[in-house]
């Protein structure tokens, strides 16, 4: 592209936005309550997602020892757990160590335990966690079978029933998000149509002096990655105000909650909403002006 | 009247235009124009004479036989081409179909802009067609301050400012009274002397019939008539 039609083509952008500009004003702000939806809706997806995630990789498997395995073959059989490519941690739990915790967990009625008569019918194990959750299961059938491992036990029910609600989870914030980024295309091509629509005669003008399309195209492609652009830099400001209240929020009356922390997470959103705005604006505006090129 | 085919600048051969309602616009259409010629093409409103420009300009592509303008097989040609084809034309319509908000000297540079002209070239050739159309001092005004003739003389300077081997008018003089229709007619006819071939469609009998040139009428979208020196009516 010449220099000169460059230059032409950012003076007209401006003279276009001049000259609509409560249309420029509605459709910037359109932009930006459509992208702060958006970015909102993608916020609350990674983080329900990051939370099905920590979820799911909190799922261990207990690997209950044979009594009686010495510390020697104890090592030996850590080192072997360790080898195998699904595992990703492995924790040794004496028999002594689950004792406290049982009784930690019994609380009150911690005297239940006197009944034992101080004996421990704990077995020694190992807390592996696995690097993906769909591993769980074969990881588990793979854990048993070495020499040593009484048995390998894990909460399949409730592993299936985490699949299920973060496979859900997932689906719907996709769908969300793919309804709402056509919906701002739509309403962003629908602007660039008003300003197109102002313009046609123009454009007929145009096509019958021997412009190309490219050459009509690109003021109003540039319109429309102006205002997805400025829409979507404050959405973003907007959303990073908007996390930081929330994530101050929650923390200070939910402390545990695994929300994403703020950076660089929130870098992340402003760029991927700022991006998003320009493509949507791109995008918008060809839709809208395929139809008046046809002269 | 026998010419080499590279002398012709418009060339067609059976062409037939059938719009989707069933409507035919064209059938049967033989026309072979060459390079210099000035063209009066008649007829009463609906015969065809626009869909025979549309042509020209390929804005309607024909159903059946061959086109050639300028060089281009309008039938074959590339959508991408079209902007080509149509820089090598000047296109004059009866409403003008000016820029209202851009003053006279803009609308005219306008045509260049958009084919990249340099921007010197398109100052020199921008005053020179204003010279050429009588409007060099009006090229601050805008549209709404000129009368209906001087903005047809904006568009015919807009038409030949990127000096096409052939002009296209759509009646051009449709909505101006005689003795304006006149004015535009002669720098009609100064282009033509300097070479450029000029295709007019037109419903002003006066001016046909006084300027004897060639005549093709198009009567319920076939050619009824094609002669040199001719006049607007039948009884010619």
């Amino acid at each position: 592209m010449k220099l000169r039609t460059s230059e032409y083509f950012i003076k007209e952008l401006f003279i276009s936005l001049k000259r609509n500009n409560w249309m420029t004003l509605a459709s910037i702000l359109t932009v930006t309550i459509s992208l702060f939806i958006l970015g909102l809706f993608l916020i609350i997806v990674t983080n329900l997602n990051r939370m099905a995630s920590t979820l799911e990789s909190r799922v261990q498997i207990s690997v209950y020892l044979q009594d009686n395995l010495g510390s020697e073959k104890t090592e030996q059989l850590e080192e072997k757990i360790k080898a195998i490519k699904s595992v990703a941690t492995v924790k040794y739990v004496s028999k002594e160590e689950a004792m406290k915790r049982f009784q930690k967990r019994l609380g009150d009625q911690k005297y239940l335990l006197s009944a034992l008569d101080n004996t421990n019918p704990l077995p020694n194990a190992f807390e592996v966690t696995v690097k993906e959750p769909d591993l769980v299961k074969s990881t588990s059938l793979e854990l048993e079978k070495l020499p040593g491992v009484d048995t390998a036990v894990f909460a399949q029910d409730i592993v299936e029933h985490l699949f299920d609600i973060t496979r859900i989870v997932r689906l719907i914030g996709a769908s969300i998000m793919v309804l709402l980024t056509g919906a701002t295309i739509f309403i962003i091509s629908n602007t660039i149509r008003l300003t197109v629509f102002a313009r046609r005669k123009e454009i007929a003008i145009m096509k019958y002096v021997g412009a190309t399309d490219w050459f009509i195209r690109w003021p109003f492609i540039l319109e429309g990655i102006f205002l997805g652009f400025i829409g979507g830099d404050i959405a973003a400001i907007a959303l990073r105000f908007a996390y930081e209240a929330l994530v101050q929020k929650i923390y200070s009356t939910l402390a545990f909650f695994p929300l994403i922390p703020l950076f660089p997470f929130l870098n992340y959103i402003t760029l991927g909403i700022i991006f998003a705005g320009i493509c949507i604006g791109a995008l918008g505006s060809s839709i809208s002006i395929k139809r008046f090129l046809k002269v | 009247m026998q010419h080499k085919a590279t002398d012709r600048i418009i060339f067609m051969h059976n062409v037939a235009k059938t719009y989707e309602n069933g409507a035919i616009a064209l059938k049967n259409i033989n026309v072979s124009i060459r390079k210099g010629e000035f063209v009066f093409l008649v007829g009463s409103s609906g015969a065809g004479k626009s869909t025979f420009i549309k042509m020209l300009l390929r804005e309607v592509v024909p159903d059946e036989g061959n086109i050639f303008v300028n060089g281009y097989n309008i039938m074959e040609m590339n959508h991408r081409d079209i902007p080509y084809l149509r820089r090598s034309l000047g296109v004059i319509f009866q409403d003008y179909r000016l820029l209202p908000n851009k003053t006279i000297y803009e609308n005219v540079a306008f045509a260049m802009q958009v084919i990249e002209a340099p921007r010197r070239t398109i100052l020199r050739s921008v005053n020179s067609v204003l010279d050429v159309v009588g409007l060099r001092d009006k090229y601050k005004c805008f549209p709404n301050q000129l009368s209906g003739g001087e903005q047809q003389r904006v568009a015919i300077a807009r038409a030949i400012v990127n000096k096409p081997s052939l002009v296209i008018a759509d009646e051009p003089t449709g909505n101006l009274d005689p003795e304006t229709s006149w004015g535009i007619m002669d720098i009609f006819h100064r282009i033509n002397r300097l070479g450029t071939t000029i295709v007019m469609a037109t419903h002003d009998k006066g001016i046909v019939d006084t300027m004897k040139k060639r005549v093709i009428a198009i009567e319920n979208g076939t050619i009824v008539r094609d002669e040199y020196n001719g006049g607007y009516g039948y009884e010619t």
